[in-house]
């Protein structure tokens, strides 16, 4: 839409000559300077730049829907989830990984991303009647760590009624594309194939593991700080690519230990010193470079921790769902949820991410 | 001394010490809608223009109290000046929205005469003028308190303004209507605040539109010459933005010399005390830094 | 007036100004009926040179005298310099009409109207008391923003992600359709949803939630409810939110200036909620300066738009740190301009385990904090057995 060319929009002949003259092509050339600009670009008065805008304001704004009508294209859609086979966690997220929204697995590393990401391409491969997507799964690996035989292990193990017949796993398994980006450029090359892609092979879950392994580099190399985050446009990419294939999407992203103490407060706080609770400082600690804006663009958050000797999952954000931990262990067939009722977690600590006693950060 | 300037009023016609005008007018020029051409050439001598401002040139009080004196006051020698423009520059939330209602509060109570509020952001809220006339020491005029709260309300008039081609109007309008109402004594127009003119000013400059600057420096000369001519004080807002390291006021280094004073107001975190800092002043020493005062409740 | 400030054209000014038209005055005074066609180069004549009739070629035989021109024909005439301005006949009208506008309030008297459009502190007084707030769900929240969000005001709303921007704004723009009987405003609402974060079945959950505290508080209502009024349904709270999903900062901007014919043509919604105002302009802007620029224009139509169509304006914002006083601060994002684009601005908090709402900037209440909660109803109180969200199924 932003894209849009102004010769295809139909407006009044005078207008449309006034933009081809000045090459403003797009809706994005026109909309993005300020009104006085406009006027100046356009040498005419301010009722001419008015009513250029407003036509192709118009025009380019996307069609409006009633919250009622988005409602029943959700319902027709079966409901719009992934469910993920821990009972625990589905009822939590009311049916599981929902369809058409980013989705972020974060946690330290060895704790089991991986291993919840392999059971979720598998899960959606399976035919419906078994809960599944039946479709194919892009897995974008990045640290390759996708291993097909741990597929078909899992698969064998958590399913043995399914995967009784010899050589179903194998096809469940062939039906997810791995894609293994070496760099930043690759990865972006990848996705922006990747509506195509989408299209061509009936995609029904995107994965991308991890996304911080690609930035470690970037971060060194470029100087242009917090501004210029070179995976923005990826995530917002992804974002896009989720709502318009209405398939989930699944990132999962590293951590780092903390690097300094400060706790980060709004200037009206009143300074909270070194003794407080460390739940409380980890909150705001939310705040490098994939951090606090990455926080924001995703819309469902999965924390997995470990301490007191257990490894939890937690419901770190999400707009249907309290604030829940659920004990969980790797095993052969995958991860399972150790007990079904959660744990609800008040406060900020929900989103603060322990490994072995220590805090650490999202990346 | 001889000085030059434009005015319109008693001393135009005599201009003692004029030099021949610079157009060949026609005969029907002294008609009032000409006024605007006969500006160009008049000058008048220094002796002309003492005379003015200390008969017809008063302070406003800002009404702004510490404790216990009026500190704003005392911080610019008396109050906000006829003839001049003040400027009020500070972080987001600092108290100048309040420092401009609490002018226009104790202006108009003070039968100072009419207020005009010029507001970009829908903040100007009667209920927080109600509040602050309620609270005011009684007059010496005896009169009730809800008369008073109507004749101050009254007095107050707002208009929003949302661009500034809007802007250029309402100015053009005030003209308009303050010369024709030069005799009309206490329902004369005596305080114009606009708040703030650097919303209205920064979609325009520094940007490929060559006209900006020029449009905020023509801004800067009508507001100057309604309140020379017409004995008006002009107060406006800026806001701050991120300067190399600390903060600065925005509209840049041409908007630095346009007003007389410059006012910088701070508040301190979580509290109610603001810190009124003096940048610039034309008339009093650079001395006089800062001075807190709370924010009326 | 200086032509300098009308709004047309660069290259009109300037011919205007060659030719010696420098204020309105001598510009509304030009006489058309004896205009000549224009077409000899422009060229400036000598102060002292007879004067000349202004030559702009209005005049044409196949179009009848324009109102304009003959209402400039009553104009005093002074006719200083002539010049050939060789410009279209419509474009010497816009002209001629933007100058006829700017000078018609010369006619315009009485006491009160200083300026036309304008009104003064005590109308507005009364008005505002008969304004209502939108209810945000929760009482302390209400009680620090004045009885809750006010109309005809922008406000911004920002917090850290999780804890509960999204859910505040789908609970106004559910709260915003309370009857008029229930104390509510009974409009509609326009959802500009930019991330994503919009869950319509959350949204039909907060429904259920408002639908059946207006039960509690008002168990008549659908008794008493005329018999043409549905019953109380989420349905038809849902039928009442306007959603749009915006996918770049262009359709950002689209969407705001179309939203002047939209609200024209639904004169019944009564809040606009952009979810977040920032994640576009965040991530595409280049230019820092131009960013700057575009959004202070946009907020200026914001605020445009909550005045004349009588609504309340929230935006929703993210939050980042800054380098302060030498050390790092968490603030709203956008930058130092943004922050005065905006009539009050809540800053929504975590203070130990309880979520909190801190009025930072509000022309006409004092700064607070009240506590709030997200339950599986909606925006609540945080009291006690409040703290726990129902669980979902």
């Amino acid at each position: 839409m932003a894209n849009k060319l102004v010769s295809e929009m139909r407006l009044p002949p005078h207008l449309a000559h006034l933009l081809a003259a000045r090459r403003l092509t797009t809706a994005k050339d026109v909309l993005s300077l300020p009104e006085v600009e406009l006027m100046g670009v356009l040498d005419a008065g301010i009722h001419t730049a008015r009513a250029a805008v407003a036509h192709v304001s118009e025009i380019a704004c996307p069609p409006y829907q009633t919250a009622l009508a988005l409602l029943e294209s959700v319902r027709l859609g079966g409901g719009g989830r992934l469910a993920t086979t821990l009972r625990g966690l589905d009822d939590a997220l009311s049916g599981g990984i929902p369809v058409g929204k980013l989705t972020e697995i974060v946690g330290p590393s060895g704790i089991g991303k991986t291993q919840f990401c392999l059971k979720l391409a598998l899960l959606a491969t399976l035919p419906e009647c078994y809960g599944g997507l039946n479709g194919r799964v892009v897995y974008i690996d990045t640290e390759f760590k996708f291993s097909s035989q741990r597929i078909v292990e899992i698969g064998k193990k958590s399913f043995p009624q399914i995967f009784r017949q010899e050589g179903l796993a194998q096809k469940m398994a062939g039906r997810i594309l791995v894609v293994r980006p070496t760099s930043l450029s690759d990865f972006t090359q990848s996705l922006e194939q990747m509506k195509v892609t989408l299209l061509q092979h009936d995609v029904k879950l995107l994965i991308v593991d991890s996304m911080a392994a690609l930035m470690s580099s970037e971060i060194e190399k470029s100087k242009t700080g917090l501004r210029q985050h070179p995976l923005r446009w990826a995530l917002s990419f992804l974002k896009s690519i989720a709502e318009f294939s209405r398939i989930p999407v699944v990132v999962t992203n590293q951590v780092r230990s903390q690097s300094n103490d400060d706790g980060y407060h709004y200037s009206f706080e009143v300074e909270k010193k070194g003794d407080s609770n460390s739940a409380e400082k980890f909150e705001s600690h939310l705040v490098a470079a994939l951090g606090i804006q990455f926080a924001h663009a995703v819309t469902i958050r999965l924390v997995l921790e470990a301490h007191s000797g257990h490894r939890f999952i937690k419901v770190a954000k999400s707009p249907m769902s309290p604030a829940v931990a659920f004990p969980f262990t790797v095993e052969s067939s995958g991860i399972i949820l150790l007990s079904d009722e959660g744990i609800d977690v008040p406060g900020p600590e929900i989103t603060s991410i322990r490994c072995q006693g220590e805090n650490v950060l999202a990346r | 001394m001889v000085a030059g300037g434009g005015r319109t009023g008693a001393g135009a016609g005599a201009g003692a010490g004029c030099f021949p005008r610079r157009y060949p007018l026609p005969a029907d020029e002294v008609r009032e809608k000409n006024q605007d051409e006969r500006q160009g050439g008049q000058f008048l001598d220094g002796m002309d223009l003492l005379k003015d401002v200390t008969e017809n040139k008063r302070f406003l009080p800002t009404g702004v109290q510490g404790y216990p004196i009026w500190i704003i006051d005392a911080l610019l020698g008396g109050g906000l000046r006829q003839g001049q423009l003040m400027e009020i520059t500070g972080q987001s939330s600092s108290g100048k929205t309040q420092v401009c209602l609490c002018s226009a509060a104790h202006v108009a109570a003070r039968h100072l005469g009419v207020v005009v509020y010029l507001d970009t952001s829908n903040s100007f809220s009667p209920r927080r003028i109600a509040r602050m006339v309620d609270v005011f020491p009684i007059s010496l005029v005896n009169e009730p308190k809800h008369v008073r709260l109507h004749r101050v309300m009254s007095s107050i008039i707002c208009e929003s303004v949302f661009d500034i081609f809007n802007l250029f109007e309402v100015l053009h309008q005030l003209e308009l209507s303050l010369k024709k109402k030069v005799n009309n004594g206490s329902s004369k127009i005596c305080l114009l605040i606009i708040d703030s003119i650097s919303s209205l000013l920064a979609p325009i400059i520094s940007g490929k539109y060559p006209q900006g600057r020029s449009m905020m420096l023509s801004v800067a000369m009508i507001l100057k010459k309604l309140a020379d001519e017409h004995n008006l004080s002009v107060l406006v807002t800026n806001h701050m933005v991120a300067g190399n390291g600390a903060p600065k006021p925005a509209l840049g280094e041409s908007w630095k010399t346009v007003p007389h004073v410059r006012l910088v107001v701070s508040r301190d975190r979580g509290s109610n005390i603001c810190t009124a800092t003096v940048l610039k002043h034309t008339l009093l020493a650079s001395d006089r830094h800062c001075m807190k005062f709370a924010v009326p409740s | 007036m200086e032509i300098a400030d009308l709004p047309i054209c660069t290259s009109y000014r300037a011919k205007l100004l060659a030719a010696g038209y420098s204020s309105l005055a001598s510009l509304s005074a030009a006489d058309p009926p004896r205009l000549a066609r224009g077409t000899s180069p422009a060229r400036r004549t000598a102060h002292r040179a007879p004067p000349r009739r202004q030559t702009l070629p209005l005049d044409s035989p196949l179009r009848p005298p324009t109102p304009i021109a003959a209402a400039l024909l009553a104009c005093d005439e002074i006719a200083r310099v002539g010049v050939d301005l060789n410009i279209e006949i419509p474009e010497a009208e816009d002209i001629l009409k933007v100058a006829v506008c700017a000078n018609k309030f010369k006619g315009a008297d009485g006491p009160s109207s200083v300026l036309k459009g304008s009104q003064n502190a005590w109308d507005m007084l009364s008005d505002e008391q008969s304004r209502k707030h939108i209810n945000t769900g929760s009482g302390d929240l209400n009680n620090i923003l004045g009885g809750g969000i006010h109309c005809k005001e922008v406000t911004e709303i920002g917090g850290v992600p999780g804890i509960g921007k999204t859910q505040l704004g789908i609970q106004l723009a559910i709260n915003v359709q309370i009857p008029v009987e229930c104390g509510g405003l009974g409009g509609k609402a326009v959802y500009i949803d930019t991330e994503g974060s919009f869950m319509v079945e959350r949204v039909y959950q907060i429904a259920e939630g408002c639908i059946s505290d207006i039960l509690e508080y008002f168990p008549h209502y659908q008794d008493k409810a005329p018999s043409g009024q549905e019953k109380l349904k989420p349905e038809s709270f849902l039928a009442d939110i306007y959603y749009f999903r915006i996918c770049s900062y262009t359709e950002q901007i689209a969407v705001i200036n179309y939203l002047e014919k939209f609200l024209g043509e639904h004169k019944d919604v009564r809040i606009v909620i952009i979810d977040s105002v920032t994640f576009h302009f965040r991530q595409d802007f280049d230019d820092m300066a131009l960013r700057t620029r575009v959004l202070s224009g946009l907020s200026l139509k914001l605020m445009k738009l909550a005045k004349t169509y009588n609504l309340a304006v929230v935006l929703l914002n993210q939050v980042t740190t800054k380098f302060i006083e030498g050390s790092f601060q968490l603030t709203l994002a956008l930058g130092d301009s943004w922050s005065h684009s905006c009539t009050n601005r809540l800053i929504l908090y975590w203070n130990g385990n309880l979520r909190y709402a801190y009025l930072d900037k509000s022309p006409s209440l004092p700064a607070a904090s009240a506590p709030y909660a997200v339950t599986g109803k909606g925006v609540r109180d945080a009291t006690s057995s409040n703290c726990k969200r129902v669980r979902v199924m």
